[in-house]
């Protein structure tokens, strides 16, 4: 049974959103203090008591103690890759992009659709999944060892972990090496948001995955701009 | 180490500014001491010196400082518009949180009454925190429109009102509105106590302050204090005391500036929209009173006392004018 922590400080919503969690079958647990869920996410070394692994976390961003856009930056920084909602009453674009660039899975502004919910719930889960879905082992992309089922980059000794939303940006453009993908397409599909949105967000995990990738950021030679268009995996094996 | 970056990130703007005015200013400053050493030798050198060349480098000089004033003034000014600004983003984001969280709730509960097959016990629980919410949203609308309704401007037709039956009254709203018990809240005055001026604004200003008397309370100190009283200098009085989280000394001289609130917003711990107590002195300034705050302190309670002048004999009935009317 898929474990979901509900970070929520507004009394009412927890105990809503819990009790439509646990009819659609998920164990839930309920905090309502940013330092609290960080504590329960990324535990102490010497904590007694860890807690059971968590598939999901719904994050609301306004928190006593610790807001959600920092526990999603800390959990990352401290290696917790748990696919994170995030939920917040600010629905502005770039509130969008703040808290996906602190390493967010997916975001849902309030108010909220119930079924949409249970269905960003449910795809998360399964996007976890697609994501470190079948690939045939580790995909070589330019002087790099991609690994999508444990979400790692090697290059040479060098481990890199991948965020999910990472992961899934470069699984698509693997799956289409050698094509443009455009930006509206990778919005749909990685982001799951409307294609028409404006943010930079993808520009910005574009520029994430060439710092991994590329031997200089700057002068791509892997992932491609295709002016006005999108973007594109060159298909050689090595870089040129 | 992100709460030095929270901080600065809300913060860049007014820095960019205030370099800005800086250099502008250590540079007009450098080029009037320069100006002052390029001129020297032929000032300090032989005594003919020009009478009309020592008046120009006077008053250039005047002209100068008077630059350099300006530049400061402006820079102040800069800022200060920069952070209303500021307080303004975190008034909306407040507002936007005050109302989208209880239609957030009230949605999500309705839609699950629609969905879903809810036990008739859960039900009832449901509709009761949907009550909740609707009074929630109507408080904060009640608030912004209150913030727009009272200005500082005098009100229009003070009436003869009992200040003591006022705050009776606002207290026992204030305990069935948060369900309180009938102790936790201690009226001390006499049975009444007569001023003019406008029953509903008045009434608006205590509750507020009671309202935020519960809110900023802890759970097991919840007891609070209105105390009513008359002076010999004409002034009636309302003081109400908490024994709550109480105000640190920096944010005291700020608290009833619009939209201020104590704290990042993103990280807010109580509701709220900065609006309460900008009403609260609006209202009282309307009345050419005063209002003042004491805090001994964080954790130590803060009394709020609000003093208006134009206090009424008890004699002052309000039969008082028609009779004027007749004669």
């Amino acid at each position: 049974m898929p474990r979901v922590l509900l970070v929520e400080d507004e009394e009412h919503l927890a105990a809503g959103i819990r009790f439509n969690l646990e009819l659609d079958g998920y164990e839930v647990e309920t905090i309502a203090d940013g330092l609290r869920a960080l504590e329960r996410l990324v535990p102490a070394p010497d904590a007694t008591a860890p807690g059971l692994p968590i598939d999901l976390v719904v994050l609301d961003v306004m928190l006593p103690g610790l807001d959600g856009f920092q526990i999603v930056e800390r959990m990352r920084e401290a290696g917790n890759y748990t696919a994170v909602l995030m939920l917040t009453a600010k629905g502005l674009p770039e509130d969008v992009v703040e808290g996906l660039e602190a390493g967010a899975d997916d975001y849902l502004p309030k108010p909220f659709d119930l079924p949409v919910l249970l269905a960003r719930v449910k795809g998360l889960i399964r996007r976890r999944e697609w994501a470190r879905g079948a690939t045939g082992g580790p995909v070589r992309v330019g002087d790099s060892l991609v690994d999508f089922a444990n979400l790692e980059l090697r290059k040479g000794e060098a481990v890199t972990r991948l965020t999910l939303l990472e992961a899934m940006l470069l699984k698509l453009l693997v799956e289409r090496r050698g094509q443009v993908v455009t930006k509206a397409e990778i919005l749909e599909k990685v982001w799951n948001l409307n294609p028409d949105t404006e943010t930079r967000a993808v520009d910005n995990f574009v520029m994430r995955l060439r710092r991994h990738l590329e031997k200089d950021a700057r002068n791509p030679q892997l992932l491609e701009t295709v002016r006005g268009v999108g973007y594109r995996l060159s298909d050689e094996l090595s870089p040129r | 180490m992100s709460e030095v970056r929270q901080l600065s990130r809300s913060r860049r703007p007014k820095w960019h500014y205030l370099a800005v005015g800086v250099v502008l200013i250590v540079v007009a400053l450098a080029l009037t001491v320069a100006w002052g050493i390029l001129a020297a030798p032929e000032t300090a050198g032989p005594r003919a010196v020009a009478p009309a060349r020592v008046i120009a480098y006077f008053f250039g000089s005047v002209l100068f400082l008077l630059l350099i004033a300006g530049l400061v003034l402006i820079v102040l000014l800069l800022l200060r518009e920069v952070r209303l600004n500021e307080r303004q983003s975190n008034f909306v984001s407040a507002v936007t949180h005050e109302l989208k969280t209880p239609v957030a709730s009230l949605k999500l509960y309705l839609e699950t009454l629609e969905y879903r097959d809810v036990p008739s016990e859960r039900r009832a629980e449901f509709y009761r925190t949907m009550r909740q919410d609707i009074e929630r949203l109507n408080a904060t609308i009640n608030n912004v429109l209150n913030a727009a309704m009272y200005t500082d401007r005098p009100v229009a037709e003070p009436r003869p009102l009992d200040l003591a039956r006022l705050a009776r009254r606002a207290a026992e709203l204030t305990l069935t509105r948060h369900q309180l018990p009938k102790t936790a809240i201690r009226f001390d005055g006499p049975e009444s106590l007569r001023v003019a001026g406008d029953v509903q604004a008045l009434e608006t200003a205590v509750l507020n302050l009671l309202d935020n008397a519960v809110k900023y309370s802890k759970g097991d100190k919840l007891l609070i204090e209105i105390e009513v009283w008359g002076d010999m200098d004409g002034q009636a009085h309302v003081r109400v005391r908490d024994h709550g989280i109480g105000i640190s000394r920096t944010h005291l001289p700020f608290i009833f500036t619009r939209f201020y609130r104590i704290g990042a917003e993103v990280r807010r711990s109580r509701t709220g929209t900065g609006l309460g107590l900008f009403i609260v002195r609006a209202i009282v300034k309307g009345h050419r009173g005063t209002i003042t705050v004491d805090s001994p302190g964080p954790d130590r309670g803060s009394s709020f006392t609000i003093s208006l002048p134009g206090l009424l004999e008890p004699e002052a009935e309000v039969d008082a004018k028609p009779e004027a009317a007749h004669a």
